[in-house]
Parts: structure tokens; C-alpha cells; sequence
């Protein structure tokens, strides 16, 4: 078919205009073969023009169109709209860069940033002359979930999927759900125990028939892509498979275990947080007392095992809050006890600083440290006497007289080295599971149909546990209830005839999109195209050009070089 | 060095007035004082906190020369009962540390 290429370039009012000259891009490439109209507009984004455009897509009987102006992260949707409503199949419309990538780059030489954008529109051009209309990619999806992880925010977002009207599995590796939430005396900001919350949640789940909890259960195999996955589960009964459409991996954290001697750990009386917990919900009537003896000063030394200068490097945000309630709890239980606190910086942030201020009305002592200076324990019979040199006080060296030692420990990704290989979880510098992006796609990870939630993706107190949960489930309800995905198809295609069945690019591919199979008696690559991310790894690997990207194929590169590389400008 | 003294801590502590705990450090009665004294509320009340008994014993002179004129307190951002800690210590000093009453 021949090309009747429509081209727009946009002056941005200013931002494009000003250093280059748009009529002089026009003039340039309006003679590029196959180009049949060539207009520049003072904003291609307004209602007028695009208006204009789909009136010359439409007059012209044009089949590809050629847009310079801002980053496709920006229009990239409007355009392709416009594209529709004119008649148009999106994937013949090519976006140029000439804001970004010209007059902003190029302030100081408005000739150079000029003879760029007419290169780069040439290329759009090549490009667009052999563009082939595409439709979006249509997977079914089956409506179930499988959570990993039955702590608050895997239970969480299993009563909100089921919620949903998803099926929702439930595998929990422990002989009981709830996590580390189950096993803690009280928790912030409620004041209940943490026993209470999980059983709340439990209430959920037998009040729902669509959720299937699995205990002592984990996840061995998984097959498929988004919409479809096949997951094998083992158990106590023997092994069995699920049809999800989603997986939400929740498998939360564990507490950092102290070395033995780090801040004297390991001698009777010095207790990580968790134990601390233990202790206080087990209870002890009348007096505090630990191990025979009474207890009178207790110390609490924060930050271990969070915020180190190598590991643990980073902050694990629920632990000041943690100390500081915990030291309210024996405050109330116990008020002639006496709290010393060592603390680096107390980030009992956002509505919890009134625990911190509670707990300095309460009489706590806080003493503030800053490495290499750190608190040194030292056992002393019976009791423990702890030296650091106090920044509240001018730097004067305090020592301070203990009966118990709390040292307040962080949190350290759960370890499942299994989970990580089955899933092909992404993971971060911290050990924790990577999100997308941390601030706009939190629950996302780069494989379609994979989220995270809760403290696997990074330290996190209950609230903000339950609330990724929730955001998990919401981002798998506007996956699966429409019961059909559309994916962008710019994803990568075998061509059967040329491919040798080599497997160069089954090794390229970092999401196992590609694989080998048999075709009529000849091994050639197969591509999942659900699985496919479009990103060319597996291209320029290939010995024979017999795989290439829907969108990018080898001739239209060839032909966009050639657009660069002329030089008539 | 500091020894943290639990007597003096438990002395204090029966002092329901005394609220130094309150005091976040930002200087201002530090600023405000007229005597220019020595040694600053805020830090004074840090070593009661701590129960340092031997800085208190050493500093007796300067709780004493306090005018407690309330300029201080007037304008602590926290609300620190500060002539009132003073006179708690003072009190301390008399009766429990030279036992002159």
C-alpha cells in the first residue's frame, strides 16, 4: 500500500519555537516521499488542532501520521486517541522528540537544535512509512488470586479480593496465620493486642466462602503470564495446582537476630524487641520481675541492627514507635519502673509523636547517641551498667544502671530463597522485594501479574502494611474484573522461517517471555507475548535477524538511519 | 562521668510539679537570663533528670543566685515550671544534701 504520510509539528507556544524553526523543518521535510500533508500547529495538543489533524487524516485518506514535539510520556495517549477517533490504527502514529531532545537541549545553538529536530523528523518519518497497524494483545483472565503470606496485609488484601468476587488462595508457610502481629503484647496506635487484629481478620475469612487458606503450604512452580498463571502449592495433603490470574506476594519480615555480644545479647536480661513483646504478653502479676530477679531500671538502646554503615544500611521506621509504646505499656503496668532510652534520632513520625511525648511525660529518660559513639553494655553480676556519651548532655560521658536491657531491633526480609526462584521476584539492594517504581507504581514489580505488599518490599508498621495490602487489591481488581486484558502489542515476534532454533535469544530474555519449541519437526523460539515487555534484549542477539519487535522491525531502523544520516538540511 | 543516681531520680520523681522532662533544649531561657548565670536551666534540669547528684552538689552555687525573676519561664516554649523546678532543688539541696533543716 502506499504511504500517505500526514506530518505535525508543533510549536509548543514558544518552548519548540524559540530555538527551532519550525517553518524551516516543514519546508524540509515536506518533500520526504510519501509525506502528503505537512502542517505546524502552535500547540498539536490543543482541541483545535487535533481537531485539524483528524480532519486531514480524514480529507487525505492519510495512513500514518508523524507528530514532533514533547516526550512520549506526555501525549503519547492523546495522540494515539486522536489516532482512533480519526479512523486511524494508533500503531501507524510515531512520535518525534523535539522539545526534549532539541529546544531544551539546545538553547545556545538554535542551527544545530534546527538541523536536529529536521534529522529526527525524517527518522519519524522512515519509521512511519513502514509502520503495519497493530491491535492490542487480548488475554483472558481467570478470576482468582493467590496471596503469598498470610500475615495483616496478605489477609487484608484476601478480604478485600474476595470482596471482590475473586477466588482467593491463601498460602501461609507457618502452622498458623497472623505473622509477627499474632505473637505482639500491644500495638500501636490501638492499644490492642496484636492477637486481636489477626483474629479479627480470621472472622473475615470464615465469614467468606471464597477464600481458601493453606497452611504449612508453600508455593513450588509457576507457569503462565498475566491473567493466567498455573501455580503448584505443597502441602501436608501432597501437592496440588491453582488458576490464578494474580499473584500478591505479602511474605513480610523478620526481626533482626543481634550477634552474639553485640550490645552484651546473649546474656540473661538483654532482650530484642520481640522478646520484650513476649514477655509482656505472657504478663507478669504484681512486681516486674525477669529471670528471679526485680526489675527496676530498664533500658531500651535503639536502632540495632538498622542504619548501619554497611547491611542493614537503612531505617526500619516502626521500631521508635515500637519502643516508645512498649515503654508506655510498662509505664502503665509497672510506673515505678524507670526507662532509660539511647536513641540515635526518634522518628516516631506522623500521628505517633504523641507517644514519644507521652512517654517523656511519663518520666522516661532519653539519651541521644550518635556513631561511632554508641552505648556500651557491660555486664556487671546481676545487673548491667550502660556508658554512652549523652549529646543532650554537651557529649558528658552518663552512666546509667540497669536490670534489663531492650535492644531495638529492626526489621530483615523474611528469608524464602525458594519464593524469590519461583516467582522470579525482583530484588533490591536491601534484600527486600523491588517495586516498579517507589512512589508511583508501590505495589507493581516489573513482571505483569506480580505485586508485593506489606514489609517484603521494606520495612513497614501495621497501617501502612494493611494499606499497600489494599493497593495491591485494588490494582488486581482493575486487572481481573475485566475479565479481558488488552496489552500493548509492541512486543517482540519469531520469524519462524529464518529462526534456526539456536536459543541465543531464550538466554537473552529476562523474563523467560521466550523459550524453544518443536514446529513442524524443526526447533525454532517461541515467544509468550503476555510475558514479552517489548525491551529488544533478545534483537540484536540473533545471528539470523529472525526475531524482531512489533513496532521496531529491521527494516524500519535501517530506514530511520537513513532519515538521520541525510544530509540535506 | 556522670553516675546516674536512682535515689535522687526517686526524690525527684515524687515531685509531681517538677517538669523538666518537657524541655526539647531549644534555649531560650538560656538567652533570656538576665544573671547570665554560669550554668543554663536546661542544663541544669538535664543533669537533675539524669540524677547526677555530684553536678548538683557542685553547683549549688549557682542555683542560689538565681533571681527567679520568671523571664525564663514566661517564655519557655514547652511550658517548664522553671522557678518552681529551682525551688524544688533548692529544697532538695537543703534538706536532703547538707541537711541544714
Amino acid at each position: 500500500m502506499e504511504a500517505k504520510i500526514g506530518v505535525f509539528i508543533c510549536y509548543c507556544g514558544g518552548n519548540i519555537s524559540d530555538y527551532v524553526d519550525c517553518e524551516r523543518v516543514r519546508e524540509a521535510v515536506s518533500k520526504e516521499p510519501g509525506v502528503v500533508v505537512a502542517k505546524t500547529f502552535m500547540f498539536t495538543c490543543s482541541d483545535a488542532a487535533q481537531e485539524e489533524m483528524i480532519a486531514d487524516i480524514r480529507k487525505e485518506g492519510l495512513n500514518a501520521i508523524v507528530i514532533a514535539s514533547c516526550s512520549p510520556k506526555l501525549h503519547l495517549q492523546t495522540f494515539r486517541n486522536m489516532a482512533r477517533r480519526a479512523g486511524l490504527n494508533p500503531y501507524t502514529y510515531v512520535q518525534v522528540n523535539i522539545r526534549e531532545q532539541c529546544s531544551w537541549a539546545h538553547t545556545h545553538h538554535k542551527e544545530a537544535a534546527t538541523r536536529k529536530a529536521i534529522r529526527l523528523v525524517r527518522a519519524g518519518i522512515a519509521k512511519a512509512r513502514l509502520s503495519i497497524p497493530l491491535e492490542p494483545i487480548k488475554v483472558k483472565t481467570t478470576p482468582a488470586v493467590l496471596v503469598v503470606g498470610a500475615g495483616v496485609a496478605g489477609m487484608r488484601a484476601a478480604l478485600a479480593l474476595a470482596d471482590m468476587g475473586l477466588e482467593v488462595h491463601v498460602v501461609e508457610r507457618e502452622k498458623a496465620a497472623g505473622g509477627w502481629v499474632k505473637k505482639w503484647a500491644r500495638v500501636f496506635p490501638s492499644g490492642r493486642p496484636g492477637e486481636e487484629l489477626v483474629n479479627t481478620l480470621l472472622k473475615g475469612f470464615e465469614e467468606r466462602e471464597n477464600i481458601y487458606l493453606y497452611l504449612e503450604t508453600e508455593v513450588v512452580e509457576k507457569r503462565g503470564s498475566v491473567g493466567q498463571f498455573q501455580v503448584r502449592l505443597k502441602g501436608p495433603q501432597g501437592e496440588q495446582e491453582v488458576e490464578v490470574g494474580a499473584i500478591v506476594v505479602a511474605t513480610g519480615f523478620s526481626p533482626y537476630v543481634p550477634k552474639e555480644g553485640e550490645f552484651a545479647y546473649g546474656a540473661s536480661g538483654v532482650l530484642t524487641l520481640q522478646e520484650l513483646h513476649a514477655l509482656l504478653k505472657r504478663g507478669i502479676e504484681g512486681r516486674f520481675v525477669y529471670a528471679g530477679r526485680e526489675v527496676r531500671n530498664v533500658a531500651f538502646i535503639y536502632c540495632v541492627g538498622s542504619r548501619e554503615k554497611e547491611g542493614h544500611t537503612y531505617c526500619s521506621r516502626y521500631c521508635c514507635t515500637a519502643a516508645v509504646y512498649l515503654g508506655l505499656l510498662l509505664a502503665e503496668r509497672y510506673p515505678e519502673v524507670k526507662q532509660f532510652h539511647f536513641y540515635r534520632d526518634m522518628r516516631t513520625y506522623g500521628k505517633y509523636e504523641i507517644f514519644y511525648h507521652n512517654c517523656l511525660e511519663k518520666g522516661a529518660i532519653f539519651l541521644r547517641f550518635e556513631p561511632p559513639d554508641v552505648p556500651k553494655v557491660e555486664v556487671a553480676g546481676e545487673r548491667f551498667f550502660i556508658r554512652v556519651k549523652d549529646r543532650l548532655t554537651g557529649g558528658e560521658e552518663v552512666e546509667v544502671p540497669a536490670d534489663l536491657v531492650v535492644l531495638v531491633t529492626g526489621m530483615v526480609l523474611s528469608p524464602n530463597e525458594n519464593l524469590v526462584n519461583v516467582l522470579k521476584l525482583p530484588v533490591g539492594k536491601d534484600a527486600f522485594f523491588n517495586e516498579v517504581h517507589p512512589k508511583l507504581r508501590p505495589v507493581e514489580t516489573v513482571i505483569d501479574g506480580l505485586f508485593i505488599a506489606g514489609a517484603c518490599q521494606g520495612p513497614k508498621n501495621i497501617a501502612e502494611s494493611v494499606t499497600s495490602g489494599l493497593a495491591a487489591a485494588a490494582k488486581i481488581g482493575a486487572l481481573l474484573l475485566q475479565k479481558e486484558l488488552r496489552l500493548e502489542p509492541l512486543v517482540a515476534h519469531v520469524l519462524k522461517d529464518r529462526c534456526t532454533g539456536c536459543g541465543e535469544c531464550v538466554a537473552a530474555c529476562p523474563y523467560e517471555a521466550l523459550s524453544l519449541k518443536t514446529e513442524d519437526g524443526k526447533q525454532i523460539a517461541y515467544l509468550n507475548p503476555a510475558l514479552c515487555k517489548g525491551e529488544g534484549a533478545c534483537v540484536p542477539v540473533c545471528p539470523e535477524e529472525a526475531i524482531e519487535i512489533w513496532g521496531y522491525g529491521h527494516e524500519q531502523i535501517r530506514s530511520m538511519i537513513q532519515g538521520l544520516c541525510k544530509e540535506d538540511l | 562521668m556522670i553516675q546516674v543516681d536512682e535515689r535522687l531520680l526517686e526524690r525527684i520523681a515524687k515531685d509531681k510539679d517538677f517538669n523538666a522532662q518537657a524541655c526539647f533544649n531549644c534555649g531560650t531561657c538560656s538567652a533570656l537570663c538576665p544573671m547570665g548565670l554560669g550554668l543554663l536551666p536546661r542544663e541544669l534540669f538535664r543533669y537533675v533528670l539524669l540524677g547526677a547528684r555530684d553536678r548538683l552538689r557542685e553547683l549549688s552555687d549557682v542555683i542560689f543566685s538565681c533571681l527567679l525573676c520568671r523571664l525564663c519561664e514566661a517564655n519557655c516554649p514547652r511550658g517548664v515550671r522553671i522557678t518552681h523546678n529551682i525551688r524544688t532543688l533548692r529544697s532538695y539541696l537543703v534538706k536532703d544534701e547538707y541537711r541544714i533543716l
